[in-house]
């Protein structure tokens, strides 16, 4: 993805210690299927492939040796803060937050109505305004799905 | 003879089969295109509503569907990144890049043309080689199907980009999400943490969506303010040197596609990923660097996953048994429509064979017809402001995701894995691998266990029984050759062998 | 985008069409139907052939809904989540009847009302073509003589291979390695490269392959021969004691939740009984290899706790530590005609204990 191989991103570090956290709880959770190793059994494949991603998890935390942060990203509280910059843009989060809740919408309220709000919603704010064009995209959109997969495939949508 | 003939044109000659297969196709085409709709789900419910049909009707539509869906998999995976099927993953590799090169409509002919050739040439080999590749398939005892995953895994070194250790984590984490659910022999909870929803696995579908469609949204959301490529659709139909150029691999992975398609347990999935790994080994100057818009890695794939669909059909027409989860729903139609789909049943009514060879191959006529047109318009879903689609695709997503399963834990595990995705993706993991290892990790753990309780959970005899059975000798020694070829080792031992 | 559109309208207008005029009373709208088996299995085949005589007697649709996994457990857990109004039907086979006993969930039929048992598939042990053993009495001398040799194509814990291999373990001894598949295809398809020696399998399944010589039968698991394969012994022949089990098969259902409304319960009834006695649907059957049982109400509860006590208990005694808890635990009674092994055992040390 970067260009310098050599250089590490902002919070790749903590990342791919996260990733060894990840590893070593399925590890953790695979020895209790059978609780210890067999060599034909339930858990004989969950252990193999939790010490599989251990390995090569250290492998990852050992190249970081020979990495460096970017030059102008002096110290951790300017590489947290390039962080930041970088993936938490304010539209970003809010367009997360917002897919977050429209699922939790489809439950409470019907699958339509929130896909309809979601899709108003997110159309006004990306594209800044222009609220009537948005408006009949997304009227377009839900009559597509609703043809297609209520009418003709009968899925029982939320 | 004259027979076999007469049957074989039967879809051709009569006007209501050749609309039903028309009609098939192009709704396949659809269906495959959308992410959780399957193929198997459209012919399940085709099964009730084809109920009072005569069979030859019910089964003509379902070929059409059929090939269509698993072509159709292949038009998201080039202009969303986001594939319909499975099958289709491999496609997205060099398809999307591709139509971020503003070759979308190219990207799509070629892929039209090489499905068609595969689908044709899966046809020929059905016709021709049916009763002789059932025998071969059934040779398959469960320590092949293992060392087939295992040669299968060995592909993580062709997808993981330039990093192996996080390829073959990926691999590793996609495998895990494989295993989770309600163990197959003990019928013990595995990695579910206690949770009754997970008893039933995570879906691959489900993870699939998620990590290429949800994880892709978020990525673009980085470059919302970019005008999205202009797309080029003047040349839509690959001109014929080009065609013929790519003939030689073409033919290649349609054997690899037939073969593995006939392999019950084993199909498209699999099947366009050695495909794919086997473009990147044999072609030595790809037109682009794979990964980046090679043509080579959209022909591999998309000729083997639709030469499968021939193959799938050949355990099904000989022996009864499905080649995969589509032909086992086909086999379940034939069943309520009162014919005994079994060894019997070329015997019986051969004219089912016979039928179905000349409907596949009518169907993929429809294919080219189909899949060339109506190009143009799908290429400029590319040129959408990426303000309307990504909340689109988000959509869409959700909507395929519960539409697999009707199930909203999958939703949930689609978003889960979407956003997992986006981080593995800023931080140099692919996609590839993870799926990879969702679809192999299952027939891994299967298949190795059925090995050992055969031997009676002897490890010493289950090793030498991957080298004293002549098919299984065959799969271990190219595993190894291919091992060798992938490590420090095959430097290490040219270098010897210059030397002396 | 609009290509798509205007098929599907078409289409969409003839799925009307055939979606009938709602009724004033129930059913007056779709009914969901949640099949706890994938596409293409046996219960799936069963479920879609009886479906649309179902959908002509209501006059309403039935959207059907495959939600396989954790051994049927997902699709009933999901039906038992939804209102208990007769809009949301479960069509399952036997192994929910199994469930506590096997530690999958903590509910079995018990918890939900059965609309119609529809009917019991035969289960014949099937062995390869070439096989060296003509009957099941072979294959048990050889078994006696060469423990844990024989290779036995399964399809997990609670499955119906497993199963039977406890029944035939209850009252004789079996000794072989289990090679597990994930269904009787796959299994299938192992046997007839000769990867495995032999499979209790469903006649659906196997039928056809020994009727084509690929296969052949070793036993059927009746008392009598049946006519749907002529020439294979009655499992009674090799194992006379087994009889106390029979008859015993797999078998398929319709179940609603339990708190739905009577009334509702006996429109379905009484559609689900005419749609099973229906020619063309008995005659499926019949083809299918399965007996038709049409049961409902007091009878098909009397029907599903007979299959509980007798696998149960044959699974208890054939071995208890394969279990996750005692059929006595859950308050399922031994069976009162089967004599088993462990049971006469048993009673043995009892009267001994007595004196």
């Amino acid at each position: 993805m970067s260009k310098h191989i050599e250089r590490v991103q902002p919070g790749e570090k903590i990342f791919d210690w996260l990733l060894l956290l990840l590893s070593i709880g399925i590890l953790f959770e695979a020895f209790r299927i059978d609780g210890g190793l067999k060599l034909n059994s339930a858990g004989s494949f969950p252990v193999g492939l939790g010490l599989v991603m251990l390995a090569s998890s250290l492998a990852i935390l050992f190249s970081h040796r020979y990495k460096r942060r970017a030059e102008h990203l002096h110290h951790a509280a300017e590489e947290f803060q390039a962080f930041i910059r970088d993936h938490f843009k304010p539209y970003i989060v809010v367009f997360s937050v917002a897919a977050i809740l429209y699922l939790a919408a489809i439950v409470w309220f019907s699958f339509y109505l929130s896909t309809a709000v979601f899709l108003a919603a997110m159309f006004i704010f990306l594209r800044r305004g222009k609220i009537i064009s948005s408006l009949i995209i997304t009227a377009l959109a839900i009559g597509a799905i609703y043809a297609l997969f209520t009418l003709v495939f009968r899925v029982y949508l939320p | 003879m004259s027979d076999s003939l007469s049957y074989l044109l039967m879809a051709w000659l009569d006007p209501s089969l050749l609309g039903l297969t028309a009609l098939g196709v192009l709704g396949g085409i659809y269906i495959g295109a959308i992410p959780g709709l399957s193929v198997t789900m459209a012919v399940s419910i085709l099964i009730s509503f084809t109920f009072s049909w005569d069979i030859n009707n019910a089964l003509a539509l379902m070929v059409g569907i059929y090939v269509g869906g698993v072509y159709g998999g292949s038009r998201t995976a080039i202009l969303l990144n986001i594939p319909g099927a499975p099958s289709a993953v491999t496609t997205a590799f060099d398809g999307y890049p591709l139509a971020q090169r503003g070759e979308a409509g190219k990207a799509i002919g070629l892929s039209t043309i090489m499905s068609v050739i595969g689908g044709i040439m899966g046809t020929v080999v059905l016709a021709g080689t049916a009763p002789y590749l059932s025998d071969l398939s059934l040779q398959f005892a469960p320590r092949d199907y293992f060392l087939i995953a295992v040669l299968g895994l060995l592909l993580v070194s062709s997808l993981s980009g330039k990093s192996l250790a996080r390829g073959i984590f990926a691999v590793a984490l996609g495998a895990t999400i494989g295993l989770v659910g309600m163990d197959p022999v003990t019928a013990q909870p595995r990695l579910t943490m206690g949770s009754m929803e997970l008893m039933g696995g995570i879906s691959y579908v489900a993870v699939m969506i998620g990590l290429f469609g949800v994880a892709e949204a978020l990525y673009q959301l980085h470059n919302l303010a970019k005008v999205p490529v202009k797309q080029n659709v003047n040349k839509i139909v690959p001109p014929l040197n080009m065609i013929l150029k790519f003939l030689p691999l073409s033919m290649r992975a349609s054997l690899i596609g037939v073969i593995v398609g006939a392999l019950p347990g084993t199909g498209g999935d699999i099947a366009s990923l050695f495909a794919y790994d086997h473009a990147k080994r044999s072609v030595k100057n790809p037109s682009r660097p794979f990964g980046e818009g090679a043509y080579e890695g959209l022909v591999a794939p998309e000729t083997a996953n639709n030469a499968a669909v021939g193959g799938a059909y050949v355990p099904m027409l000989t022996l009864g048994m499905p080649g995969d989860a589509v032909t086992a729903v086909i086999i379940g139609a034939l069943v309520i429509h009162g014919l005994n789909p079994g060894p019997m049943l070329m015997i019986e009514t051969p004219y089912i064979f016979w039928f179905t060879v000349g409907n596949l191959a009518l169907a993929n006529i429809f294919l080219l017809i189909f899949g060339l047109t109506g190009i143009k318009i799908f290429s400029k879903i590319v040129e959408v402001p990426k303000s309307i689609l990504i909340p689109l695709i988000v959509v869409l997503c959700v909507v395929g995701a519960y539409s697999i399963n009707s199930n909203m834990m999958d939703v949930y595990w689609m978003l889960g894995f979407g956003i997992l995705g986006y981080w593995l993706k800023v931080f140099g993991f692919q996609m590839g691998p993870i799926i990879l290892g969702v679809i192999l990790g299952p027939m891994l753990d299967e298949s190795y266990r059925q090995a050992m309780s055969s031997v009676g959970d002897q490890g010493g005899q289950f090793l030498l029984s991957l080298f004293t059975n002549p098919l299984s000798l065959i799969l271990s020694s190219v595993t190894i050759l291919v091992l060798l070829s992938n490590t420090p080792l095959k430097g290490w031992v040219l270098a010897r062998f210059k030397r002396q | 985008m609009f290509k798509p559109l205007v098929t599907s309208i078409a289409i969409a207008a003839g799925a009307l069409a055939f979606s009938g005029i709602a009724l004033a009373e129930y059913p007056d709208r779709n009914i969901q139907g949640t099949i706890q088996w994938g596409a293409g299995g046996a219960t799936d085949n069963v479920v879609r052939s009886l479906t649309p005589y179902v959908e002509d007697i209501l006059g309403t649709t039935i959207v059907l809904t495959n939600r396989p996994g954790g051994t049927g457990v997902i699709g009933m857990n999901h039906v038992m989540r939804q209102r208990p109004d007769g809009y949301n039907l479960l069509f399952g086979a036997e192994n929910p009847e199994l469930y506590q006993l096997m530690g999958l969930a903590d509910f079995t039929y018990d918890d939900m009302q059965p609309i119609s048992i529809i009917a019991q598939g035969l289960v014949v042990i099937a062995a390869p073509a070439d096989s060296p053993f003509n009957n099941l009495s072979d294959l048990l001398d050889y078994a006696h003589e060469h423990p844990g040799e024989l290779r036995m194509g399964g399809t997990g814990a609670g499955g119906l291979p497993s199963t039977v291999h406890a029944m035939i373990n209850a009252v004789d001894e079996l000794d072989v390695r289990t090679v597990t598949f994930g269904g009787d295809g796959p299994g299938i398809t192992a046997m007839m490269g000769d990867h495995i020696d032999f499979m209790p399998l469903s006649l659906a399944a196997a039928g056809e392959q020994i009727r084509g010589g690929k296969m052949k039968g070793l036993a059927v698991l009746t008392k009598e021969e049946i006519d749907a394969l002529p020439g294979v012994p009655p499992i009674t022949e090799a194992l006379p004691n087994i009889a106390d089990f029979l008859p015993w098969g797999p078998f398929w259902g319709v179940f609603v939740r339990k708190e739905t409304p009577e009334d509702v319960v006996g429109v379905l009834q009484d559609a689900y009984q005419q749609a099973v006695a229906s020619d063309e649907f008995t005659r499926f059957l019949r083809d299918y290899g399965a007996e038709p049982l049409n049961l409902n109400g007091e009878e098909a509860q009397q029907y599903l706790d007979n299959w509980q006590s007798v696998t149960a208990w044959s699974m208890y005694d054939a071995d208890p530590d394969s279990l996750k808890a005692t059929p006595e635990a859950l308050e399922i009674p031994r069976p009162a005609a089967a004599k088993t092994k462990a049971a006469a055992e048993d009673e043995a040390e009892s009267e001994a204990a007595a004196e």
